[in-house]
């Protein structure tokens, strides 16, 4: 019971800072970072292990205006990075989206103090040639790497299987599971030679109706649609 | 009091385990229903994967 509660208080605090986030980039190319300003201020270990689940995406609303980062969203993201690096033992994902945080926190600057070093990049094995629906689902989780121009090795392996992330935006959507599907049309945003015939906008809007609810799926279909409109990162 | 709180929450936080958060299995799928189908088929546009008939499902005994 004591884990089950401790997890929705965690829940509900990835909610708040995702909100924050897919608030900022409902503008539409330049965004407003006045709702993600309001919930980075927060200071609490709570705060910080949400900050580490919603990984580099906490640095998003910068990285897709180009504007370097205030501050507090800064300190947030470093202390998340510190606070939660990745045991030897750790799942591919977990090394992986702790790279991206540091990465990103390199790419977009710091206002002030030293710039985490993100170490060199987890190996990415595990996901060549896993089979469509399991690639899709890791490919959702790790969603905070999908952007234009972004080159690491699990960049590289999704641009070379657009038709298996096609299948599984599908797919996720046929079984409901916005979290995944959103996460694969963000990857399809930026992944080349995309069939037409998916229909990769209508699908996102669905997606938006059906699983908007969910902050987390919003942020996704939000940074999805304006990578696809072209916005330069 | 609201130290208090903190404290709480702070202890609550470390019985969480990140790991699975962060690296977390797929989620049990449903499939649509023919309300679903309908929004679907509301929105048009392009989609015509989406708007494929729906898998076919076991029939119940």
């Amino acid at each position: 019971m004591k884990q089950s509660g401790a997890s929705a208080l965690l829940q509900g605090a990835v909610q708040d800072l995702a909100s924050g986030v897919a608030s900022a980039l409902r503008g539409g190319g330049r965004t407003s970072r006045e709702d993600l300003h309001a919930t980075v201020r927060s200071t609490s270990d709570l705060d910080l292990a949400a900050a580490r689940v919603l990984g580099a995406d906490l640095l998003l609303p910068a990285v897709l205006d180009g504007t370097a980062p205030t501050g507090p969203e800064v300190d947030l993201a470093r202390r998340a990075f510190d606070a939660y690096p990745p045991p030897v033992t750790a799942a591919p994902t977990v090394a992986w989206s702790h790279w991206a945080l540091g990465h990103t926190l390199r790419r977009v600057g710091a206002p002030s103090g030293p710039v985490p070093e993100p170490g060199p990049e987890p190996d990415a094995s595990w996901l060549t040639g896993a089979p469509w629906p399991s690639l899709t689902h890791h490919l959702a989780v790790l969603a905070p790497l999908a952007l234009p121009g972004q080159d690491c090795a699990v960049a590289r392996l999704a641009r070379g299987r657009t038709l298996d992330v096609a299948r599984g935006f599908v797919r996720a959507i046929r079984r409901r599971d916005w979290y995944q599907a959103a996460g694969a049309g963000r990857w399809l945003a930026v992944l080349p030679d995309v069939p037409h015939t998916l229909g990769l906008p209508s699908g996102l809007d669905f997606v938006e109706l059906m699983g908007g609810g969910d902050a987390r799926v919003l942020l996704q279909v939000r940074a999805a649609r304006l990578i696809g409109s072209g916005v330069s990162v | 009091m609201a130290s208090v709180e903190k404290t709480v929450e702070e202890v609550r936080i470390r019985d969480v385990d990140l790991e699975a958060v962060l690296d977390p299995a797929e989620a049990d799928g449903v499939f649509r229903d023919s309300r679903e189908c309908a929004a679907l088929a509301l929105i048009q546009g392009e989609g015509s994967l989406l708007l494929s008939p729906p898998t076919p499902r076991p029939k119940k005994r």
